[in-house]
């Protein structure tokens, strides 16, 4: 059933096979075009584990809801309706073919159809990974050329240092002695909750300020390491900075217009894979700040034995993931040394 | 929670360098920029596991309901005792037991298995490769936390199913970072060489492959080590880590963070134990991978 | 006005129909913003009608009559009367869920309207504490039948209509929900709030920091004890009055509790003094059974209750060889430092003894398999013979039970079978002594959260106390005002 269900769109794309035979002429869209058809595995991979898994836990959805003081023939009866006798797999199928249509079903324990909790839970998600990215963007160039200008000045060692620190502080302390430090001694920032963006942007800013910090923090230190690193290299051995230099163009020039455009290639492959990191980590920046983030409803929802909402969470992370993957996979080869000087010679 | 391994896993060690005189000055602090974390290290290692045995510390758990919430330098309690009694110095001594055991055994599993799939996988290349980097991606694209909390449901929150659980972290990473260390290996002459004259493919894997790629997956495994500790303190955040009375270092944290501004000393004495162990650990990792790099 | 709910608690709600809210003793603050309350606990823990005017028995008990408040509307203008307490009766006995309304006997209670404002339910049997038992459950709240009609049950759910003094805004469950006051309400010039917002909280650390930041201007049940000053610096805290006592569960049915020595071993081993003393500065008081000062029927000692006694104990653990056991407690921080002294003091005593925790769906499993030993819990309510109650803990037809004892169910179930307190009182004496000379489980001291307003809020409930439902304290919203804005 799966197997099949997995194969539809396939099938339904072959029907345009001039546009394909077309695109299948360009190899980096040759490459995209596998990488994504070997996403898809990887994507039912990780909602068939996870509804296994789910499933194997003590407790349904049944019991749950029915609570201790029913009969075992009222959760019997309400398991039917519920869907819940079948077997797993004729169950996981269902619920395989309806995501496929684009329909994810309702959540168990509440009137909400999975699609609206996504699309609440989601953008307060994504707008922390995307605000700490800023962060993390905004501090760390500077920091990174300041780094490369003068290796093994002072701001280059202060930096390495603070990074190292900054990847050994556990997010959770962090997150506490900064609610303790801004929200309650200097009243800067609220200490929970979230304002949505339509009430105020400024609220909204404010409410997710701390936590995005606490996800910037170590993104810091990490971004900085890698331009200053990308950055030297580049001074030291490429070619067209030894040009650029020899026509008499300034350190700063050379640095700023030539190497950093070339870095940025690299900061955001690296970007790509901590994409999957962060949106991980904000489960328990979201649960310590009482942010209603999916990470916070995941938990909520592992919890309760709701697993349409698992499953739509952990598809959206897999989505996620993979993209990030996909993104990384192909900067990657642009970034070899030996693609790159094959891409400035041409 | 997701695989912040993965930040360790790119941290890219570029060291410049310097020649002349310079050069040996740096080699010095090189050398103290490796031997004072190790040291550290090392003497952490001993004050959790030796001192307890051979200095009469106070235990960690069932003590006297009489003495509890003592401050800080309190006679016979040197940081104090927490609500129930119990000797929070103790507590911390044995609590690294349990943080540094559980490091080391997600570290030695993740490095094992996760290391033998990359190996493999790098090596025969072709489609065992493509599925076995899939299945990897399943656990990558997986929030971990669903599978954490099958373990600790299914099985009861212990410190075993503790390292399980944090094993999904440690295994694909390490396969990650061993594939591509046996990748830029496959094609060097020596490698083909034996392969051209007829060496069994799992003596070339283990005698020719493994000795090269150990150097690069142990500074893995010390960044890796840190990371654990923290992500087991995380655990306890969410409920599902060491399970009371047990210690460790994150739960003692989750356990002094429901009242923090009125006792922040609960948190903070774990937290700085936590945070300079993690530091030494990546300290050393860092610095070790800059003198392998470097050669 | 902004309140605080804390998230292992009320801070989670499904959906707030009546019939649906597996959490509706919990929610209890929002279902009855929403839709009032039949009867309500008030001052001095009286149940009183609100939506309701009295109540009577008949029938030899087994008959119970409700007269309904004439000329009340819910909130969409379709009139409350006694159809729409059958219709919502009837529907929550059909409903799936936890919240379903539980009866002693199978045999289903029959429902009428006796007139258009008078409703009556009979059982088979005398349902003595019916009307206490109304408290956060879902007989309280009545639901505009034409609403549910109209809108289906899911729509319902997210925007509940009512008869309560406030009407829903915005509802995002689990996340926040805001409540504007309800023009049509019955009572001329309440509720005092012009709009109510609920907010969930990580924790009683997180609501403080983010009271003082002014994120909210309430907070409902802190129970960190360690906490209780760092509130009191800053804002109005209220302690509720409590019902429901700490108890320790001892399984019978297995070893080593199936032997009454190894029971008397705990009770000797148990010093709740001290417990109280270090854990809670002396906050509660120590008790013998399964009342509190604010419940019914209270008494603070009970004859034949055996007192801590180190050296007997030890002596009785000698006697048996020596005793293990496992202590298991859901994981909440304050049950488990509890669980955490109560096991320290035991190894004192020479029991060895291994902690585990739960969460709710493990204890649940835990109870099924019955393959625990001793098991940190809450026993009793504001009337004993509801909710969870002295019989969800003792009595043998309870799936949470640790006792299997015939005599003690009979004891329990006639002290829910007459309508008269008096006998209730001797009845549930008896069955205290009991329970303390079989030494079936030591009580050690109710506990109870801390309602924190901010400066210029307050409230029945809030600022001054009510009993409290099981855990749940009752705030009675309509009446709750804030000084600090015009609104």
């Amino acid at each position: 059933m799966s197997a099949s269900a997995i194969a539809e769109p396939g099938r339904r794309a072959g029907g345009a096979a001039e546009t394909l035979r077309r695109l299948a002429r360009s190899p980096a869209l040759r490459v995209i075009g596998r990488r994504l058809l070997s996403a898809i595995p990887v994507l039912w991979g990780v909602t068939f584990l996870s509804y296994f898994i789910l499933n194997a836990l003590p407790g349904d959805a049944a019991s749950a809801l029915l609570g201790i003081n029913a009969t075992p023939a009222e959760v019997r009866a309400f398991s039917i309706k519920l869907g819940l006798n079948e077997p797993v797999w004729v169950r996981y199928g269902h619920w395989l073919g309806s995501a496929l249509t684009g329909n994810l079903g309702t959540s168990a324990a509440s009137p909400q159809s999975v699609a609206s909790i996504l699309g609440q839970r989601l953008p307060v998600t994504l707008e922390l990974v995307v605000y700490a990215l800023i962060i993390a963007f905004v501090v760390a160039v500077p920091l990174g050329v300041l780094c490369a200008r003068w290796p093994s000045g002072v701001v280059d060692k202060l930096t390495a240092a603070l990074s190292i620190a900054s990847l050994s502080i556990a997010p959770y302390v962090l997150a506490l002695v900064l609610v303790i430090l801004f929200a309650v001694d200097l009243s800067v920032f609220p200490a929970i909750g979230f304002t949505p963006l339509t009430q105020s942007l400024a609220g909204n800013l404010r409410s997710t300020t701390l936590p995005s910090i606490v996800l910037a923090l170590p993104l810091i230190g990490f971004y900085a390491r890698f331009l200053r690193g990308d950055l030297v290299q580049q001074m030291q051995s490429e070619d067209y900075i030894v040009t650029a230099r020899a026509k008499g163009v300034s350190e700063w020039r050379v640095l700023t217009r030539h190497a950093l455009r070339n870095s940025f290639i690299g900061i955001l492959t690296v970007i790509g894979l901590n994409l999957a990191t962060l949106v991980g980590v904000t489960v328990i920046i979201e649960s310590i700040f009482s942010l209603p983030g999916i990470g916070y409803e995941l938990l909520n929802a592992i919890s309760n034995r709701n697993i349409p909402v698992v499953e739509g969470i952990v598809l959206v992370f897999g989505v996620i993931v993979v993209l990030a993957n996909l993104a990384t996979d192909l900067l990657y080869g642009v970034l070899d040394p030996r693609i790159r000087r094959v891409r400035s010679r041409s | 929670m997701s695989v912040p391994a993965a930040n360790v896993l790119i941290l890219p060690a570029q060291e410049v360098r310097v020649a002349g005189a310079a050069s040996r000055r740096l080699r010095w602090l090189r050398s103290v920029e490796i031997w004072v974390p190790a040291a550290f290290l090392l003497a952490m290692l001993f004050f959790c596991f030796i001192w307890p045995l051979v200095y009469t510390v106070p235990s960690p758990v069932h003590g006297s309901l009489i003495d509890n919430n003592l401050p800080l330098w309190s006679k016979g309690h040197i940081l104090g005792t927490d609500t129930v009694g119990d000797d929070v110095m103790a507590r911390i001594l044995y609590g690294g037991q349990v943080s540094f055991e559980v490091a080391a055994a997600v570290q030695a599993i993740g490095l094992v298995i996760g290391g033998a799939l990359g190996l493999v996988a790098a090596y025969v290349g072709g489609w065992l490769d493509a599925v076995l980097m899939r299945i990897l991606d399943v656990f990558i694209a997986f929030p971990s936390l669903v599978l954490v909390l099958a373990i600790a449901d299914g099985l009861g929150p212990t410190e075993m199913h503790v390292i399980w659980a944090l094993s999904a972290f440690s295994i694909p990473a390490f396969a990650r970072v061993a594939r591509a260390a046996a990748l830029q290996l496959r094609d060097r002459p020596f490698v083909v060489a034996a392969r051209l004259s007829g060496t069994k493919t799992w003596r070339i894997l283990l005698q020719h492959l493994a000795p090269n790629m150990l150097p690069q997956l142990l500074t893995f495994t010390l960044l890796g080590a840190g990371l654990t500790m923290i992500l087991e303190g995380g655990l306890d955040f969410l409920g599902y880590g060491i399970p009371p009375p047990t210690a460790s270092w994150g739960n003692m944290i989750a356990a002094g963070q429901s009242f923090i501004s009125v006792s922040p000393r609960f948190v903070f004495v774990p937290s700085i134990f936590l945070f300079v162990t993690t530091l030494a650990l990546n300290l050393l990792g860092d610095g070790l991978r800059a003198r392998w790099d470097a050669r | 006005m902004t309140v605080l709910e804390g998230n292992s608690f009320a801070g989670a709600w499904p959906g707030l129909d009546p019939a649906t809210d597996t959490d509706g003793a919990a929610n209890m603050s929002y279902m009855d913003s929403i839709f009032g309350e039949l009867f309500e606990l008030t001052t001095g823990g009286k149940e009183t009608g609100d939506l309701a005017t009295g109540y009577s028995f008949s029938n030899g008990g087994k008959t119970i009559s409700i007269t309904l408040r004439q000329g009340v509307k819910f909130s969409d203008g379709t009139p409350f009367n006694a159809a729409a307490v059958v219709y919502n009766w009837q529907r929550d006995l059909t409903a799936n869920c936890s919240c379903k309304p539980v009866f002693l006997q199978k045999t289903p209670p029959v429902i009428k309207a006796t007139g258009p404002y008078s409703v009556s339910l009979t059982l088979t049997y005398v349902d003595a504490p019916f009307i206490n038992a109304l408290q956060g459950a879902v007989f309280n709240w009545i639901a505009s039948p034409t609403a549910i009609k109209k809108m289906g049950e899911k729509a319902f759910a997210l925007k509940p209509v009512g008869a309560g003094p406030f009407t829903v805004e915005t509802d995002t469950p689990d996340n926040i929900l805001v409540l504007k006051k309800n023009p049509h309400y019955w009572q001329q010039g309440l509720p005092y709030l012009s709009t109510l917002t609920f907010k969930p909280v990580a924790s009683d650390e997180a609501a403080l920091t983010a009271l003082e930041s002014g994120a909210g201007q309430a907070y409902e049940g802190m129970s960190t004890p360690q906490l209780v000053k760092a509130y009191k610096a800053k804002f109005q805290t209220t302690a509720e009055p409590s019902t429901s006592p700490y108890d320790i569960q001892l399984n019978t049915k297995i070893a080593p509790f199936s032997n009454l020595k190894a029971r008397q071993a705990i009770y000797y081993a148990t010093n709740t003094p001290l417990l109280d003393k270090s854990l809670f500065q002396d906050t509660y008081p120590v008790g013998q059974s399964f009342t509190a000062p604010a419940g019914l029927f209270y008494e603070q000692t009970v004859p034949g209750y055996l007192p801590y006694n180190l050296a007997k104990a030890k002596q009785l653990v000698n006697q048996l060889g020596g005793v293990s056991i496992t202590l298991g407690t859901l994981n909440t921080p304050v049950a488990l430092s509890v669980d955490e002294a109560l096991a320290n003091m035991w190894e004192a005593a020479g029991i060895k003894v291994k902690q585990t925790e739960y969460d709710l769906t493990g204890l649940i499993g835990a109870f099924e398999t019955g393959k625990w030993q001793s098991m940190l819990q809450t026993a009793g309510a504001y009337d004993p013979g509801t909710g969870v109650g002295v019989g969800f803990r003792f009595s043998s037809t309870s799936p949470f039970t640790g006792v299997h004892d015939p005599k003690l169910d009979g004891m329990l179930a006639a002290a829910a079978a007459t309508t008269n307190n008096a006998t209730r009182k001797t009845d549930y004496d008896q069955a205290a002594a009991y329970i303390a000379q079989n030494s079936y489980g030591p009580f050690l001291f109710p506990i109870a959260g801390y309602n924190i307003a901010a400066k210029g809020v307050g409230g029945p409930g809030l600022t001054s106390p009510l009993p409290v439902t099981d855990v749940n304290p009752e705030i009675l919203w309509q009446y709750v005002y804030n000084k600090n804005t015009s609104s």
